[in-house]
């Protein structure tokens, strides 16, 4: 039962991470259509950012608990604004183009940060410093819990229920919809697609920053290519939640890290990828629009 | 008669070859970008600074060497093209690569080619081709299994041993190679696993170790990994100790296991600065000098020895011959003095001059050899 418990905290962490990550690629597929392969590399561009705030706070003689807020918003912002500007460059040129045209572009547009980093910061791994957020853990009847997986659960819930929140009870968040729905219907009744556009980058840019952050402190190590690795899981993630449906990116996140987690645990850490795998094809078979996915298209 | 004027044209062809090009031509195959990069251009630059020490004395039979680089991002396909691409560049010898992996898929290109080429790599099937031109010049896997198994069962006394390596040709071969000395010890190997290089996330499969409640976990890939493992082992509260293969000596994986990292064995054969030679000395200093770092680790310099064996091979031979080089590394060369200690190749071009030693990370970063005792 302690296996299990722990596995279950374990996959919670990583999971959320995958949701918060996921969330970036369901919204902008909700919107554009688009599937925002670079969205991976801005993660871990994102932890590259952080690390250099951290690193230029910690110096002056300011608390913890204060320069971590501070490290999560600079970087939530400088990310939005590359984010934004990805956009501008990588994909609103390309909006009435082929849809696969603007794939490649945001294939290409990852990798062009992906070696961005590389030359900035070098191939080597960065390594967080250790003693960011105190390395405390409680040990509940043999099962671990660390203080930073309590805030990786803690805050990405809050984040996922304020943007639950924000997308379904306020205007904008209608405005976000209605644009999901049809864009074209979205401008007759005088919303400005475009700013939801941007709106829709602030936001999933904000959130992925979020997560890598959440990586760059919780694993320490961060590499120039990590960005394939997490992005790859959280677009998986975003598919068996159902793309462009924001509480299926949760669930899928959430989902796929338990189930890595359990697969790892139970059956093999050998398989555990190719059971992610097997299990996406399943639910493309029996649920092609993934496990969230319909209710969308019932709300349309 | 026609076969005395094809000799003598292929003499011809051989004298005028060897004598036409004003440069000695040297190839790097390495990792310069990808995953690997920082060894690979570690390579680069060690292999670049030798050559350029060289050539400041006057070079190698009258002759400048020139260093070509190609970069096989450590995977088998690139590597391939890498191959291809330095033959068709007219080296005589390849430095590289880092991985067993990228090297294991160039060996039989330069094989058939005629050219020369030393790696680091670890992994034991790399001298089972039979492949003349071949020189592995780190000591073997099943060396340090060995010496592993010998470090668990004499040394530590550990009842319960868990493995994981990853899935690169050379951790899956280390890995194994310490299995089988370990049983053949009489050790008792609880679970054996594996891990995704690079997945960062390793609670899951240490959760699963920690119900088979082992001794000891051993690793066998890439410190970018292992400084993980340990650092998320010490946080579920695994009270067993970590044993590193030789990829987890480097110095960021201290780093990436912050505070866990000591008491961590690291199990590799002597770091530089332990070892007694001037060359080495005087080596490092040169290199940190013009790169401003020290070497990422000591596969940069078991690449540079390579080079450097086939320097003196064809100083001492007159030739650029690689047939007679072969040869001479083969059956002649005795330990030469090399940065990383005495150089001896059997006829495998299986380097069979090394010694493991098992070191502790202490709290302030340092190694201490634990193993053997003195």
């Amino acid at each position: 039962m302690e296996i299990f418990f722990q596995q279950l905290i374990n996959g919670l962490t990583i999971g959320s991470i995958y949701a918060l990550v996921a969330l970036g690629y369901t919204m902008v597929y909700g919107v554009m259509k688009l599937i925002n392969f670079a969205h991976g590399d801005l993660v871990a561009l994102s932890a590259y950012i952080g690390l250099v705030v951290m690193m230029q706070l910690t110096g002056a003689s300011v608390p913890n608990y204060i320069v971590i807020p501070i490290v999560f918003i600079i970087t939530a912002i400088v990310i939005a604004i590359i984010g934004v500007i990805l956009e501008r460059i990588a994909y609103r040129p390309l909006r009435s183009a082929p849809r696969l045209s603007a794939v490649v572009s945001a294939l290409g547009a990852g990798m062009v940060i992906q070696n961005g980093i590389m030359l900035i910061w070098g191939p080597r791994p960065k390594i967080y410093p250790a003693d960011v957020v105190p390395n405390i853990y409680w040990n509940i009847g043999g099962v671990s819990l660390g203080l930073m997986q309590l805030i990786i659960l803690v805050l990405s819930l809050v984040l996922m229920v304020v943007l639950y929140l924000f997308v379904n009870k306020t205007k904008i968040g209608t405005a976000i919809r209605a644009s999901a729905i049809d864009q074209l219907a979205a401008k007759l009744m005088g919303i400005n697609v475009n700013k939801i556009i941007v709106l829709i980058f602030i936001i999933g840019s904000s959130l992925g920053s979020v997560g890598g952050l959440f990586i760059g402190m919780y694993y320490k190590g961060i590499y120039f290519n990590m960005g394939w690795i997490y992005g790859l899981n959280a677009f998986v993630a975003a598919i068996i939640g159902g793309i462009g449906n924001i509480p299926g990116a949760m669930l899928g996140g959430m989902l796929l890290g338990l189930f890595n987690a359990f697969i790892a645990g139970y059956v093999s850490s050998t398989w555990a990828d190719a059971f992610t795998y097997i299990l996406l094809i399943i639910i493309l078979i029996f649920r092609p629009t993934g496990i969230l996915g319909e209710r969308v298209a019932e709300k349309v | 008669m026609r076969k005395i004027f094809l000799s003598l044209f292929l003499v011809l062809a051989l004298v005028v070859s060897s004598f036409a090009g004003g440069t000695i031509k040297i190839g790097v195959q390495a990792p310069i970008t990808g995953k690997f990069a920082s060894e690979g251009q570690g390579i680069d630059n060690a292999v670049r600074l030798w050559v350029e020490q060289v050539n400041a004395k006057g070079g190698l039979l009258g002759k400048k060497i020139e260093v070509i680089t190609c970069d096989d991002e450590g995977t088998a396909v690139k590597a391939a093209i890498c191959a291809r691409e330095l033959v068709n560049k007219g080296v005589i010898a390849v430095i590289g690569s880092y991985t067993s992996t990228a090297t294991e898929a160039a060996q039989a290109t330069y094989f058939r080619a005629g050219v020369l080429q030393t790696s680091d790599g670890t992994s034991d099937t790399l001298v089972k081709h039979g492949y003349w031109t071949f020189f592995r010049n780190s000591s073997p896997n099943s060396a340090e299994g060995k010496f592993t198994a010998d470090f668990f069962m004499n040394f530590k006394k550990y009842k319960r041993i868990a493995t994981i390596s990853d899935y690169s040709t050379f951790s899956v071969d280390l890995e194994k190679a310490v299995v089988d000395n370990t049983k053949k010890l009489g050790g008792n190997v609880v679970y054996r696993g594996k891990v995704k290089s690079g997945d960062q996330n390793f609670t899951p499969i240490l959760t699963k170790i920690k119900s088979y409640n082992p001794d000891v976990i051993y690793f066998s890939g890439y410190y970018t990994d292992g400084g993980l493992i340990r650092a998320q082992m010490v946080q579920l509260g695994i009270k067993a100790d970590f044993v590193g293969g030789d990829s987890n000596d480097n110095k960021e994986f201290i780093k990436l296991a912050g505070s866990a990292a000591t008491g961590a064995y690291i199990i590799n054969v002597p770091l530089p600065e332990y070892l007694p030679y001037d060359i080495a000395k005087k080596f490092l200093a040169d290199y940190r000098a013009k790169y401003h770092e020290d070497p990422p680790s000591i596969w940069t310099l078991f690449n540079v020895d390579g080079l450097r064996a086939i320097l003196h091979a064809i100083e001492v031979l007159k030739t650029t011959d690689t047939k007679k080089i072969a040869d001479y590394l083969h059956n002649e060369l005795k330990d030469f003095p090399g940065i990383t200690g005495p150089i001896t190749w059997d006829k495998r071009g299986e380097r069979i001059t090394s010694a493991y030693m098992a070191y502790e990370i202490q709290p302030n970063g340092e190694y201490k050899i634990v193993y053997p005792t003195k």
